[in-house]
């Protein structure tokens, strides 16, 4: 009884009392209801329609921004309001304004779709995502006056707890679209993706999973894929592929050269039909041979190895990305400038990582100087300490590089005590000791680092030199 | 109005330089109110305005936006500039010159089945419409010269050498041998500039030259580019190798490689003569740079800060480059190692060491010339003499690399600018015979950091006359070679007569990916 009363006080206060009200509430679920059925409307069913709608769709990636940050901040000036109740004021125009940005992107969204035919579960799902939160917005904002008038304060906070949840999902769902789905996992460290179960394919072993599979899964699935089904064709299982699309058949098995997919993929980059199509990155020259010889030979599922190709799997790890040392640019830059040990680059992708170079100074460079690039031990891959002063005491130093991929100690002083500190750099793969005084003893702990390929001995204890080989006559005569 | 510091006219007044304007301004304005700059200026200007007329301005403003953004990121682009396009395999080079063209027959293209043809005439279908050097043009025959020498099969990958080259034969292993190269010059002076600079006429800079502007110095007191000429045998026909093929071209003079003399001194006037001591010196280069700074400020010529530069190298070059020519500490394995040939200053095998000590010392790139391989006539007395001069070093210079773990990130390429004929010039006999220049095929070896290695790339046909499958031509070659580098060569360009210059030139040229790692 107590229940249906609170239910009937809450529902007096819910109900619009003027007609202006009750006005604006009916033409909000009028155009919800219009909203929700839009995609009966326009048919999203793969058919191209004009160019303008594509033209003016094409600003919905760019403008889809705009409603992003005005919904986050809505949250953001409520809760600041609480201390500043000015900026409480302005969030009920933030959350209107939102509204209205939501409106005209799901508009240049629908666009876009309509006008370029695509199709696929992701596109359906940004659809329902986009339509989701522009209602979401527009209930938030009519609920907005019950709650700053205090009559119904629980309501509204829990619309917006809903409303950025959705926004989640819809902009994750576009993001998928636009980069792949793959995008963000692409580089999840091993153990994370062991949780979230990104595991392998399956039939792991073959060439097609080995070889084929990634290259139409870097350069292809974008567009021909599960989210993104453009001409109808799915590059991205094997049965896909082989299936086909619009045009029909891709692959003919034994027949290279009437493969759609390989013609597409070797026309002049200029051509219309030339694919990656929009200027995405041709495949690479390998890439099609690999292409052509396992359609040559069969296009099997199954088969590990081809006839004349081999490819060699790369035996040293690929480099990790080392953390953003961005901050400490300036001081790196400043080093370069004067002489002295310095930090270079790897390469233009700052995630390659720094290089310590002591060449300039090796005489006098130490342990003490060692210890003073502590600081940058994580985002340093190499360190050419080869015929500078260090000395055994700087493992200790070295063992907090743990991103060293590379190691020069050659002709220095080290005599190999400690030289088991470095058995936790589980990514260097080359240690130079060339020169020094390391014995077998000492350089026995490194026979426990898997991935260390490259150890050099050259003229140690360890390894004296060769004798000298004894020296071949060259012929003059013809046998 | 500037006044020139040579003109002669007095003028009064106010310049430009006495504004109290920001320093970069006045740099500007320097650089660019000479007349030459204006008129070249003016014309620009009108060719800008007469293409606005004929596309409207829509497509102006574009470019004009982005030229504005360019020169304003242009002093991070000086700092970004000089790093690999992505993270390389190989930090250095080492680049052996066969000047001359060794004859690829005799050394590592063998050719079994030509012994039965000896003395017939090459088919006219192989040689096609070539057009032949003026020193065998006008033979009568061109009957086939087989090989003189034997060949055999070595190492793992069971590649043919000749007998001409029994210790490169030990470290095929570790060599990507390249049968296909060919180039589409057939004269040395111009074969030789396109191995080196892209291109057949001189003013281009050279791969060394590009390397330095690309990846900048890894050692501040030694060269980026040095070039190790080697001492002449007198009985060779030796072909002129001049400092043309180590220019920096239309790029800053800092950038050309520094040549070491083959005897003597190794840099010239490098020590101090007799009553200057290093402060003595220190002090007047201090004065000479302040007056360097003063004329660069005035006129805006890059090429006065490539002098201070140059002036700056060659004083820690003082101390630097005796202690690189110092060899006593080499242990004795080493000379083992490179043989007795290496104790004696500009030979190859001498040169060959110190490409390893220059390697060791941050040197980016040594190019060793070895001149000779010419031959024309007499190629059994010519022959064994110039495989006895670089045979054991090639092979020393590898093994050394690798063994101290050098050869993990240093590219080592041996090349000459062409091959030579399969049919001989002048009088084939029995024990002797001579061959003309060929550049249709020719062969290379590459070895180290991001090279393939143990493999044989390429084909030519029976006679080693046309490619028959996998052709590298100059510019693949040169773009594979600074890919092994970390450089992608259509990025690497610099703008001049407008053109974005690159060392492949404009043709397109292609990374070899069979001989890539």
């Amino acid at each position: 009884m107590k229940t249906l009363q609170d239910l009937l006080v809450l529902a007096d206060k819910l109900l619009p009392k003027s007609r202006a009200i009750r006005r604006i509430w009916t033409a909000s679920l009028v155009l919800s209801l219009a909203l929700v059925l839009l995609p009966w409307l326009f048919k999203l069913n793969g058919t191209q329609h004009a160019d303008w709608q594509q033209f003016l769709g094409r600003f919905h990636p760019l403008a889809v921004h705009i409603p992003i940050g005005l919904i986050v901040l809505v949250p953001v000036l409520e809760i600041a309001g609480k201390f500043r109740p000015a900026l409480r004021e302005a969030a009920g125009f933030v959350l209107g304004l939102s509204f209205f940005s939501c409106l005209g992107t799901l508009a240049l969204g629908y666009l876009l779709a309509y006008g370029s035919g695509d199709t696929g579960s992701g596109v359906t799902r940004h659809m329902w995502g986009g339509i989701a939160l522009t209602i979401c917005v527009l209930v938030c904002a009519m609920a907005r006056p019950w709650w700053s008038s205090g009559s119904v304060p629980k309501v509204y906070p829990a619309l917006l707890t809903c409303m950025l949840l959705v926004l989640l999902w819809a902009a994750h769902e576009g993001g998928s679209l636009t980069h792949g789905s793959n995008y963000l996992t692409a580089y999840m460290p091993a153990p994370l993706k062991h949780v979230f179960m990104l595991g392998g394919t399956p039939g792991a072993g073959s060439f097609y999973a080995k070889h084929i599979n990634p290259i139409l899964d870097t350069n292809c699935v974008s567009c021909h894929g599960q989210s993104k089904t453009k001409g109808g064709l799915r590059l991205d299982s094997y049965e896909q592929l082989m299936k086909g699309g619009k045009d029909g058949q891709v692959i003919v098995a034994g027949k290279p050269d009437t493969s759609l997919l390989l013609e597409r993929v070797t026309l002049p980059a200029d051509h219309k039909q030339f694919m990656p199509a929009e200027g995405k990155p041709p495949l690479r020259p390998e890439e099609i041979a690999w292409i052509r010889a396992w359609v040559q030979q069969g296009a099997s599922p199954s088969a590990t190895t081809l006839a004349g190709i081999s490819i060699e799997e790369p035996k040293d790890l690929p480099l990790q990305p080392v953390g953003d040392y961005s901050g400490f640019m300036p001081e790196i830059r400043q080093m370069q400038q004067g002489q002295g040990a310095k930090l270079l680059q790897v390469s233009k992708n700052p995630a390659d990582g720094l290089t310590l170079n002591t060449v300039d100074i090796s005489g006098s460079f130490g342990d003490a100087q060692l210890a003073q690039f502590q600081k940058f031990a994580p985002y340093i891959v190499e360190a050419d300490l080869g015929r500078t002063a260090v000395t055994n005491a700087s493992f200790d130093t070295l063992a907090r590089f743990t991103h060293l991929r590379a190691l020069h100690l050659e002709g220095t002083g080290v005599t190999g005590d400690g030289l088991a500190k470095l058995v936790p750099l589980s990514q260097l793969t080359y240690l130079n000791l060339s020169g020094t005084k390391v014995t077998e003893a000492s350089v026995a702990p490194l026979g426990a680092m898997k991935n260390l390929h490259h150890i050099y001995l050259y003229n140690t204890p360890a390894r004296p030199a060769p004798p000298a080989e004894p020296t071949p006559t060259i012929a003059r005569n013809a046998p | 109005m500037k006044q020139h510091p040579l003109c002669t006219d007095t003028e009064h007044g106010p310049t430009v330089m006495d504004l109290p304007i920001p320093a970069g301004l006045k740099q500007e304005w320097a650089t660019l109110e000479t007349r030459r700059r204006f008129l070249g200026r003016t014309g620009k200007v009108l060719g800008w305005a007469a293409l606005a007329s004929l596309l409207g301005d829509r497509w102006l403003t574009g470019d004009a936006h982005a030229a504005n953004a360019g020169k304003q990121s242009a002093v991070a682009a000086e700092q970004e500039l000089k790093l690999p396009n992505f993270a390389p395999k190989a930090k250095r080079a080492i680049y052996l010159f066969m000047s001359g063209g060794p004859p690829q027959i005799d050394l590592l293209d063998y050719k079994p089945n030509l012994a039965a043809l000896y003395d017939k005439d090459i088919p006219e279908s192989v040689r096609g419409a070539q057009q032949l050097t003026g020193m065998t043009s006008g033979q009568a025959r061109f009957p086939i010269a087989p090989s003189h020498w034997a060949f055999k099969r070595y190492g793992q990958s069971g590649a043919w050498v000749s007998d001409l080259l029994p210790y490169t034969g030990r470290i095929v292993d570790d060599l990507a041998i390249v049968k296909s190269t060919n180039t589409e010059a057939i004269n040395h002076e111009p074969a030789i500039m396109l191995m080196n600079t892209g291109n057949m006429n001189a003013g281009k800079p050279c791969l060394g030259s590009w390397l330095a502007y690309g990846l900048g110095s890894m050692n501040d007191n030694l060269p980026t580019f040095m070039v190790l000429q080697t001492k002449l045998n007198e009985k060779e026909n030796n072909q002129p190798v001049s400092s043309r093929l180590w220019s920096s071209g239309f790029l800053s003079s800092e950038y050309a490689g520094v040549g070491l003399r083959s005897s003597g001194d190794m840099v010239l006037y490098l020590s101090d003569p007799n009553g200057v001591d290093r402060d003595v010196r220190r002090k007047m280069l201090d004065a000479v740079n302040t007056i360097n700074h003063q004329t660069y400020e005035e006129l805006g010529d890059p090429e006065t800060n490539a002098r201070i530069a140059q002036y700056e190298m060659a004083y820690r070059m003082q101390t630097s480059v005796p202690e690189l020519a110092d060899m006593s500490k080499e242990p004795q394995s080493t000379w083992d190692l490179y043989g007795p040939d290496a104790k004696q200053p500009g030979t190859f095998a001498y040169n060959c060491l110190m490409a390893r000590r220059m390697a060791e010392r941050g040197v980016r790139f040594t190019q060793v010339y070895k001149r000779g391989w010419d031959v024309h006539g007499n190629v059994t007395g010519l022959l064994p003499m110039l495989c006895q001069e670089t045979d054991r070093a090639c092979y020393a210079l590898v093994t050394d690399l690798k063994q101290r773990g050098l050869l993990d990130d240093t590219l080592v390429v041996w090349a000459g600018e062409f091959g030579r004929t399969v049919y001989s010039q002048g009088g084939l006999t029995k024990d002797n015979y001579g061959r003309d220049h060929h550049p249709r095929c020719y062969t290379t070896w590459m070895a180290g950091g991001g090279v393939r290695l143990g493999i044989t790339y390429g084909e030519t046909d029976e006679y080693s006359y046309n490619v028959v499958k996998d052709p590298v031509t100059v510019r693949d070659f040169n773009a594979t070679l600074l890919h092994c580098l970390g450089i992608d060569h259509n990025k690497l360009t610099y703008k001049f007569q407008g053109l974005d210059q690159k060392l492949t030139g404009p043709v397109p040229a292609s990374v070899v990916p069979g001989l890539l790692a």
